[in-house]
C-alpha cells in the first residue's frame, strides 16, 4: 500500500499492517503533524517506508510508532524514514517502538539530508540542476 | 572540434594535471592512457566541469568556451560523460530522471514516446524488467550501473558532440563490449568527438592510433 499526503495538516491513524506500507509526505507550505501507529497481529511480516519532502518554510513533525503487546509474537518488521528538508523547511521525524514480547524482530532507520555533492554533480552532468523538483516528482510518481 | 590548451587541474592541494594540450577533430576518438593515478579520470571530470576540480587553461568545443560555463550547461551543450562509478541517488526514481533529462536536453517527442524508448533501451542493453521503476541505481550491481550509463549514451546519441567514456567496460560482460564500440562509432558518424579511458586491451588495440599518454602529466 502506498499513500501520498500533499500539504496535509494533520495525519493520525492506527493501522494493522498485513503487507508492506509506504507513506509519502510532500509539504510545500504550512505545518504537518503526522502520527502513524502500527499495531501488528501475531506472526505478521511487513516493511514500512516513510518519505518526507519539505520545501520553503514548511514543517513536518512525524512519528511512526510500533506497538507490540506481550501476547503478540513472531512479528518481523523494518521501519525506514528518509527525509529531504530543502530551503528553510524543518523536518522532525522519528520511529518509536514499544515492544513487550521477546519473540520479535524489529529494526529501524532514520536518514535526513538533501543530496550529496557527488549526486548533484552526477545530475548536473546530465543537464539537471533543479534537484528539488526531481526529488518531488520522483516521490509523487514512483 | 575539441581544443584544450594548457589545462592544469588540482583537487584541494593535490596537483593532478599539468599543461595538457589536446586537439581532436570532429568524428575522432582519442584513447587516454596512463597508469593508475595518472589523471585519466580527472581529465574527463575537468572537461565535464566537476565543481571540486580547480582548473586553469582553456577548453573549447567548437566556439563554445566550456571552461567558462557550469557543469549542467556543458551537458546541455552536448557534453556527455559515462561515469566510472555512477552513484545510487536516494529518492530519485529512474524514469523520473530520464523524463527530466528528456526535458532539459530538449529531446523531441512525447512523454509516451520517451517512456517507450527508455524501456526499449533498458531491454536492449540487458537491464532487468522493471528497471525504470527503481530508485536510481538502487541495489544495482557494477555491471548494471554501467549498462544504465550506456542506455543514457544511447538516449542522447543524436545530441552528443563530445562523449567522455570513463572505463565504460569495467564490470561488464564480454558480450557488452560490442555495444560500447557501436556507440563510439555512432557518435563518430554524427561528427561527435570521443575521449575513451579504458584498461581493456581489445578496446585499447582498436583505438590505439590516436592516443594520449598521461603517464608524465
Amino acid at each position: 500500500m502506498r499513500k501520498v499526503y500533499l500539504d496535509a495538516e494533520s495525519v493520525d491513524f492506527m493501522i494493522v499492517p498485513t503487507k508492506d506500507l509506504e507513506f509519502v509526505f510532500i509539504q510545500t507550505e504550512g505545518k504537518c503533524t503526522a502520527k502513524i501507529n502500527l499495531k501488528p497481529e501475531r506472526n505478521s511480516k511487513f516493511k514500512v517506508k516513510i518519505y518526507i519532502y519539505a520545501e520553503g518554510s514548511s514543517e513536518v513533525d512525524c512519528v511512526c510508532t510500533l506497538i507490540v503487546p506481550k501476547e503478540v509474537s513472531g512479528v518481523e518488521t523494518d521501519i525506514q524514514i528518509r527525509s529531504w528538508p530543502f530551503d528553510k523547511s524543518k523536518i522532525k521525524a522519528r520511529p518509536e517502538m514499544f515492544i513487550a514480547n521477546s519473540n520479535i524482530i524489529a529494526t529501524h532507520g532514520n536518514a535526513l539530508g538533501t543530496l550529496k555533492a557527488e549526486d548533484k554533480y552526477y545530475l548536473a552532468s546530465r543537464g539537471v540542476s533543479d534537484y528539488k523538483e526531481l526529488i518531488k516528482q520522483s516521490l509523487l510518481n514512483a | 572540434m575539441l581544443t584544450i590548451k594548457n589545462l592544469s587541474a588540482r583537487i584541494g592541494d593535490k596537483q593532478i594535471l599539468n599543461n595538457i594540450n589536446i586537439e581532436l577533430d570532429r568524428g575522432k576518438c582519442l584513447l587516454v592512457t596512463g597508469q593508475n593515478g595518472a589523471g585519466k579520470s580527472t581529465l574527463l571530470h575537468a572537461i565535464m566541469g566537476r565543481p571540486d576540480i580547480i582548473t586553469t587553461g582553456d577548453i573549447h568545443l567548437d566556439n563554445l568556451e566550456l571552461h567558462n560555463i557550469e557543469c549542467h550547461e556543458r551537458s546541455q551543450a552536448g557534453v556527455f560523460m559515462a561515469h566510472q562509478s555512477p552513484p545510487t541517488i536516494d529518492g530519485v526514481n529512474t524514469m523520473t530522471l530520464f523524463k527530466e533529462i528528456h526535458k532539459v536536453q530538449n529531446i523531441v517527442g512525447t512523454t509516451g514516446e520517451l517512456i517507450k524508448l527508455t524501456k526499449s533501451l533498458f531491454n536492449c542493453i540487458g537491464l532487468p524488467e522493471g528497471w525504470e521503476k527503481r530508485p536510481f541505481n538502487n541495489g544495482a550491481s557494477g555491471g548494471e550501473r554501467k549498462k544504465n550509463e550506456l542506455a543514457q549514451v544511447a538516449l542522447l546519441k543524436n545530441k552528443t558532440k563530445l562523449l567522455l567514456l570513463d572505463e565504460p567496460d569495467s564490470g561488464l560482460e564480454q558480450s557488452s563490449r560490442q555495444k560500447i564500440i557501436d556507440l563510439i562509432q555512432e557518435t563518430k558518424n554524427q561528427n561527435g568527438c570521443v575521449l575513451l579511458v579504458t584498461h581493456d586491451k581489445e578496446l585499447q588495440e582498436l583505438y590505439k592510433d590516436n592516443q594520449l599518454d598521461l603517464s608524465n602529466a
